[in-house]
């Protein structure tokens, strides 16, 4: 423990040694595209995010039928995030949630513990943990995941750290791992699940980008259907507003959702169009 | 015996001439230079403090004295937006005074503050290069709001323009988009003002002008008021100009000119760190193209557009430019700062 405190005292102290040249916008938002980026809110800052996906674009639910997944909602959430201080966010958010586990209210802590300079430091160290938590009727069935026994049990827990260097104002990348803990789960499947993921994001013109996400758990029992999350996203900034339009297969919008709970294919044409505005106040 | 006399007076007579002329030289031909202004009992005074000793009516924003407390707290509602010690609510959530104005000399002539002039002073002294006019000598003015300015602000600019109470007010809450401040707010900020106000050592005046002067105010002359007024503007002009690129036949732009306007102009505020505005702006290549292939277009993100209209605030969106009037940036400065993009985007 007093090895854990003494290296994050080193840790904020490296922070506030190099505080000229800091390196902006290595990410559009706060989000890549449904995972955290490094980006953090201003102090007294409020984000409004509205984010949205849609049903699958081919395969057995898509095609024309369903207008491409347009007449199909897969999650949609509503969120007001608060920087705290310069290195401190807080949020709220509440989501439709995939699957049986629906009305979802989540809530998370971002601190950026370090950040990437000019020299000196290459890289930006970010630390996320976030909570979710299902507020829908518990249902009779006792073998169903949705019977909650305990109130604890509609819990779910995702720590994760993040790795992220802006190569180039062009070029940024980021690598996440994390641990995914779900207080309640199917029958074979595990509590906890570690997961590690790769970001990216290149950017044609100061405006347009081209990003791209992806997660990978480990560990997954095999009777349990899953895939590995995989985003592809195009933001558009326009000054106060950035939007991101994204191509994913998982159906949820927070981690705690889509890290354990993807099970669409892409292959079997199973991703979705979705979408991210993001708007910021200033209190 | 009086001829014994006679050479002892012919050497005091010619002793006391020599002193006489040289005592009278010192005062009238010595050249003028700073080192004897800080020396000159008229010359370090400030300048509305001569105004009034020589009958000049005085504003009705007249201080007979700085009081050290209100014009230490005025200066913390400019540079912080409230008082330090957290006692009184921020005037406005999206600007600084300081955002747009200096508080300081931003010409060695305060009788010319075109932008030609205002730009070398401040290249030379590393100050902002910014679309708002300095505090510094905001205490003598006699006019705000001028010009163009009643199509911007309309009917609210009729009762700033000769008051500086009401102009203070009219900044605080649309310039800055914040509260109304309360009078004693605005008290401190004039106090304020009064501490940097203009001294008639930072006027810009010639040996003949200098000697005009300290002579006219010894004896109370009146002239003395007409020749200090002249060696300071007492009203700042703004003329709003159009989103059309200028053309003006034979300028070369000057690269090193642009530099410093995008740097210590555009940068001022829209540089990441400032968090002041929605759009930042940086010196990467990324930036500097998206700026250099937007210089055609009719809206915010084409320069002569922005820079000539600004933006105006509205709802949910406070934060807004103001614009440079042709007092601010001339057209040449606008040349200036496009061939510094052109040339980094193209780098």
């Amino acid at each position: 423990m007093r090895i854990l405190v003494t290296s994050l005292l080193i840790l904020v102290g490296i922070t506030n040694s190099y505080a000229q040249d800091k390196v902006y916008e290595t990410f559009a938002a706060t989000r890549v595209i449904n995972n955290h980026s490094n980006e953090m809110l201003p102090q007294q800052t409020l984000e409004f995010i509205v984010a949205h996906k849609f049903g699958d674009i081919a395969g057995a639910s898509g095609g024309l039928e369903n207008f491409f997944g347009f007449d199909n909602l897969a999650d949609v959430r509503i969120a007001f995030e608060y920087g705290i201080l310069d290195q401190l966010d807080i949020g709220l958010g509440r989501s439709k949630g995939i699957g049986l586990r629906t009305q979802i209210i989540d809530g998370y802590a971002k601190y950026g513990i370090l950040t990437q300079k000019t020299s000196g430091m290459p890289i930006s160290l970010t630390f996320v943990s976030s909570l979710a938590l299902s507020y829908a009727p518990a249902t009779t069935e006792p073998t169903l995941l949705t019977s909650y026994p305990k109130f604890l049990n509609r819990m779910m827990y995702t720590n994760q750290l993040l790795i992220t260097r802006q190569f180039h104002p062009r070029f940024s990348a980021q690598l996440n791992v994390g641990y995914n803990h779900r207080n309640f789960v199917e029958f074979g499947d595990k509590n906890g699940l570690f997961f590690a993921g790769a970001s990216g994001r290149v950017r044609f013109t100061k405006m347009l980008g081209l990003l791209v996400e992806y997660n990978h758990v480990f560990g997954r029992p095999s009777i349990i259907p899953s895939q590995q999350p995989l985003s592809f996203g195009f933001e558009i900034l326009t000054g106060g507003h950035a939007f991101a339009l994204h191509f994913s297969n998982g159906k949820g919008l927070n981690e705690n959702l889509f890290i354990p709970g993807t099970t669409s294919n892409w292959l079997d044409g199973q991703f979705r169009f979705g979408f991210s505005i993001n708007r910021r106040f200033k209190l | 015996m009086l001829k014994k006399l006679l050479p002892v007076v012919t050497f005091l007579i010619l002793t006391i001439s020599v002193l006489a002329i040289n005592s009278n030289s010192s005062e009238r031909f010595e050249p003028y230079s700073p080192e004897i202004q800080l020396e000159d009992r008229w010359l370090g005074v400030p300048v509305s403090y001569a105004l009034d000793i020589l009958g000049d009516p005085r504003p009705n924003h007249y201080l007979m004295n700085i009081d050290p407390d209100s014009a230490r707290m005025g200066e913390e509602l400019v540079r912080f937006g409230q008082l330090k010690d957290g006692s009184n609510k921020r005037i406005s959530k999206y600007f600084l005074c300081t955002d747009c104005h200096n508080q300081v000399l931003e010409t060695d002539d305060p009788a010319d503050e075109s932008p030609e002039r205002v730009l070398e002073y401040s290249m030379k002294n590393n100050i902002p290069f910014l679309p708002a006019s300095t505090f510094y000598g905001m205490y003598n003015k006699e006019h705000w709001y001028n010009g163009d300015y009643d199509k911007k602000y309309g009917e609210l600019v009729r009762d700033t323009r000769d008051t500086l109470f009401n102009a203070i007010q009219l900044c605080a809450t649309q310039c800055s988009q914040g509260r109304e401040m309360e009078d004693w707010e605005i008290r401190c900020v004039i106090h304020y003002y009064k501490s940097i106000e203009l001294k008639v050592s930072d006027l810009n005046f010639n040996d003949k002008e200098y000697g005009l002067y300290v002579a006219y105010i010894s004896a109370m002359n009146k002239k003395a008021k007409d020749l200090i007024k002249s060696k300071y503007n007492q009203i700042n002009d703004a003329h709003f100009g159009t989103s059309k690129i200028p053309v003006i036949e034979g300028y070369e732009p000057n690269y090193k000119n642009g530099e410093f306007i995008y740097v210590a102009g555009c940068l001022h505020c829209h540089a990441p760190e400032r968090g002041i505005t929605n759009f930042d702006l940086d010196t990467t290549q990324l930036t500097l193209k998206f700026l250099h292939n937007k210089k055609d277009k009719y809206n915010s993100y084409s320069i002569s557009h922005i820079t000539r209209y600004g933006t105006y605030a509205i709802g949910g969106r406070r934060q807004y430019m103001p614009q440079y009037s042709f007092e601010n940036m001339s057209d040449e400065q606008m040349l200036d700062l496009m061939h510094y993009i052109k040339v980094k985007a193209n780098e």
